[in-house]
């Protein structure tokens, strides 16, 4: 499948970034034990924008720091990266941080979506909540940074959170060709693997 | 399209890794046990696809040999790898993390209770300082002390210039395998040899280097020897567990070998070329399995995967849902193969609830896009040949009775041939279905392949008499056979059972074996 825009998912190990992706992917909740990921899962994505479909390469990470080293490859040339902290786990916030920080290092042309997970949790019992809105929000402006609060079990703003990083795509891959108008075929744009686009990275 | 032409017969005296060559001239229809290793029945016809070695001995010399071996290990693999190592361990330097509790194990468990104690099998993994890194049952935590005697016996000991091999009391085996930078310990009330049991606890730690590569795990503790290394192997533990269970059920375990989906050969032959052809620069392996059955393996020409390092890769797809999710990308090091490097593993089942999963192991990192292009020629290739519905037909019956045969008082058996390093065996006829009747069977079995593998008084034959069954092992230098009769058979009978068993085995080999392994 062509792919147009590169995703990467970061965050502590069991955040919730998998099921992050199974909910908007697969449109489902997985009860059961855990299942660490291991090393990362790919998958392609269609998503339609007003006129158009861009194709979304998800890069679902795992969280050990066993795979820490290898994190590079994952989130090189991504166009977005969704960072994922629960919200009923402050230790998962510092993590969020250092994701942040390492993107704002070497990948300065990635957006940043920080994104606060299990909001079902914080629903059901206020006092779990270790992470506050006003805090994240803060946070998130202070890097140039749009925010969220999710639910995967509910379905909580997991395809509002998709929609926006795709429309976001959208406009700034406009933004491209416009700017650098000269003869730049749109189609052609497209085309490009986004494997190609680490190898020239 | 062919395997590659026959090597020079290599000798297992020099330690030499190659496969031999096959004797193939003879490949009679009514083998005898007496036949030399290459023509017994499920003996490739061409060339090996496992890195042959007498696998059980070789391991176990390999614990004598210790370091020195690992040592010699070529570097030039490595490289990825020491790149790594300095992120890890910078990071490791800068930022240690306010002691962020490590996952709590649903598995806790009181480590004085009784319950505890009375566990048939224990394993421990510790550093050299004597931090707890693994334990089977129970929490790491609260072995502390317990960790701490068994690392002062075994710097006691060690001071003095010799190796804690294990120690027998009051029922228990206490075996120790120290392979630095990591002590193994397992306790055991088992009547299983010691060579067994280090051979166990090797697996253990093939694990855990195949999680993090030897190379690392040296840095790190040359770096920080009391690091605790739980951090990195955090969400590790389940493939662990998962071993630890396999080595009590998993006959391929136990015979150092690898079973086969039973299929027809034409089926066989369209789906290994098809994945013959779907090749890369930098692949190495292709692997297609069906649950924990192969169904083919491509290697790159003069590679060689060894079969515990498959075991290995059999584990990790068998423990973890995580692959069916996309397709997965993973680091592995393939410890038997270098332990210095990684891999790195294309992982994914063919369809969304399919058995079948591929496997395609590259050497670049980068490669990703080039796997999951190569997974889809292959399906391609093979969609459009009949044969993807006969594999889809054959994993509707992934085994076969034992009633098959035709001997009536047999019940089950176990069947390795030695050359190729493959085995199969008929499913858990109705006395053996449930789990402890299954491990309990197994347990036969071990027992058997301790006596004829002793160390210091092999035996090629043995033959048991039980309440419940009769049991006869027979080793030979082509194949390895473990058969299980029931109690009312005669030891007349299970001799002459070998032969129509062997014969049997030879009219079906094409089926139950991988008899042309390709290579790219
Ligand atoms: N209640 C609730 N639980 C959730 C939610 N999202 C994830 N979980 C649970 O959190 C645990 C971890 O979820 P995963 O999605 O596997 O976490 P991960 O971030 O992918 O973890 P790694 O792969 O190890 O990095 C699982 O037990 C999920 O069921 C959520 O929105 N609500
Ligand atoms: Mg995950």
């Amino acid at each position: 499948m062509r792919v147009d825009a590169k995703v990467v998912m970061l965050g502590k190990e069991s955040v919730g970034k998998t099921s992050l992706v199974e909910r908007y992917v697969h449109h489902r909740f997985l009860v059961g034990p855990y299942q660490n990921t291991i090393g990362a899962a790919f998958v392609a994505k269609p998503i339609q924008v007003g006129e158009k479909v861009v194709t979304l390469g998800i890069w679902d990470t795992a969280g050990s720091e066993r795979y820490e080293a290898m994190s590079r490859i994952y989130y090189r040339g991504a166009r977005a990266a969704l960072v994922c902290y629960d919200l009923s786990d402050s230790s998962s916030f510092q993590r969020a941080r250092f994701w942040v920080k390492e993107l704002q290092n070497c990948e300065e042309h990635c957006k940043i979506y920080l994104c606060g997970t299990k909001s079902d949790l914080i629903d059901g019992d206020r006092s779990l909540r270790q992470i506050d809105y006003h805090d994240a929000q803060d946070f998130a402006e202070e890097i140039g940074a749009q925010h969220f609060e999710t639910s995967s079990k509910t379905g909580k703003n997991v395809d509002e959170l998709f929609q926006k990083v795709a429309e976001v795509y959208n406009s700034t891959a406009f933004q491209y060709m416009t700017a650098e108008e000269t003869g730049v075929d749109l189609g052609q744009k497209k085309d490009s693997y986004f494997y190609t686009c680490c190898h020239n990275n | 399209m062919d395997g590659e032409a026959p090597r020079a017969r290599a000798s297992w005296e020099n330690g030499s890794l190659a496969p031999v060559d096959r004797l193939r001239t003879e490949r009679a229809d009514s083998p005898t046990p007496g036949l030399v290793e290459g023509t017994e029945p499920g003996a490739g016809q061409k060339s090996a696809m496992f890195v042959h070695a007498q696998s059980f001995e070789d391991l176990n010399a390999e614990v004598e040999k210790d370091a020195r071996r690992d040592d010699e290990v070529d570097r030039s693999e490595g490289e990825h790898a020491e790149e790594e190592l300095k992120v890890l361990v910078r990071e490791e330097n800068i930022e240690e993390p306010p002691n962020s509790p490590l996952e709590s194990r649903s598995k806790e468990e009181d480590v004085s209770s009784e319950a505890w104690r009375s566990h048939r099998k224990h394993v421990f993994v510790l550093s050299e300082a004597g931090k707890p890194i693994y334990t089977r049952y129970g929490t790491e935590e609260a072995l502390s002390s317990t960790v701490g005697v068994m690392i002062a016996l075994v710097s006691f000991v060690e001071a003095e210039k010799n190796i804690i091999r294990s120690i027998h009391a009051d029922g228990y085996k206490v075996v120790f395998l120290s392979k630095s930078p990591l002590v193994l310990v397992g306790v055991y009330r088992t009547c299983q040899s010691d060579k067994e049991l280090l051979r166990e606890l090797q697996y253990i730690y093939y694990q855990i280097v195949s999680l993090l590569t030897l190379t690392q795990l040296n840095h790190i503790f040359q770096h920080k020897q009391n690091y605790d290394l739980r951090r990195l192997l955090a969400g590790s533990e389940y493939l662990t567990d998962n071993l630890l269970l396999r080595l009590d059920r998993d006959p391929g375990l136990l015979l150092s070998a690898v079973t086969c989906l039973p299929l027809a050969t034409s089926a066989r032959d369209v789906v290994s070329s098809s994945l013959q052809a779907a090749k890369a620069t930098n692949l190495v392996f292709s692997i297609l399995l069906a649950g924990d059955q192969l169904v083919t393996l491509i290697r790159k020409k003069d590679q060689f995967l060894h079969h515990i390092d498959l075991h290995l890769v059999f584990n990790l797809v068998g423990s973890s849902s995580s692959f069916r999710e996309g397709e997965g990308w993973t680091p592995i090091c393939l410890p038997k193969f270098n332990t210095a490097g990684f891999f790195h593993a294309h992982i994914s089942y063919l369809e969304p609830a399919s058995q079948l999963c591929l496997i395609l192991v590259s050497t670049d990192r980068e490669d990703f896009f080039n796997m999951s292009d190569c997974k889809k020629r292959f399906l391609e290739r093979l969609s459009k040949r009949s044969a993807y519905q006969a594999l889809k037909e054959a994993l509707k019956s992934p085994s076969y009775s034992v009633a098959q045969v035709g001997i009536p008082e047999l019940r089950h058996f176990l069947y390795k041939s030695k050359s190729s390093g493959l085995y199969t065996s008929p499913e858990f006829p109705v006395m053996y279905q449930s789990d402890e009747e299954q491990e309990r069977l197994m347990g036969l079995y071990q027992d058997l392949h301790s006596c004829l593998h002793h160390p210091t008084r092999p035996l090629s034959y043995f033959y048991r008499c039980g309440e419940t069954e009769n049991l006869l092992a027979w080793v030979t230098s082509g194949f390895e056979l473990y058969l299980c009769f029931s109690p009312l058979g005669t030891k007349a009978l299970a001799v002459s059972a070998v032969t129509k068993l062997l014969k049997w085995i030879r009219k079906e080999e094409d089926r139950l074996f991988i008899l042309t392994p390709l290579t790219y």
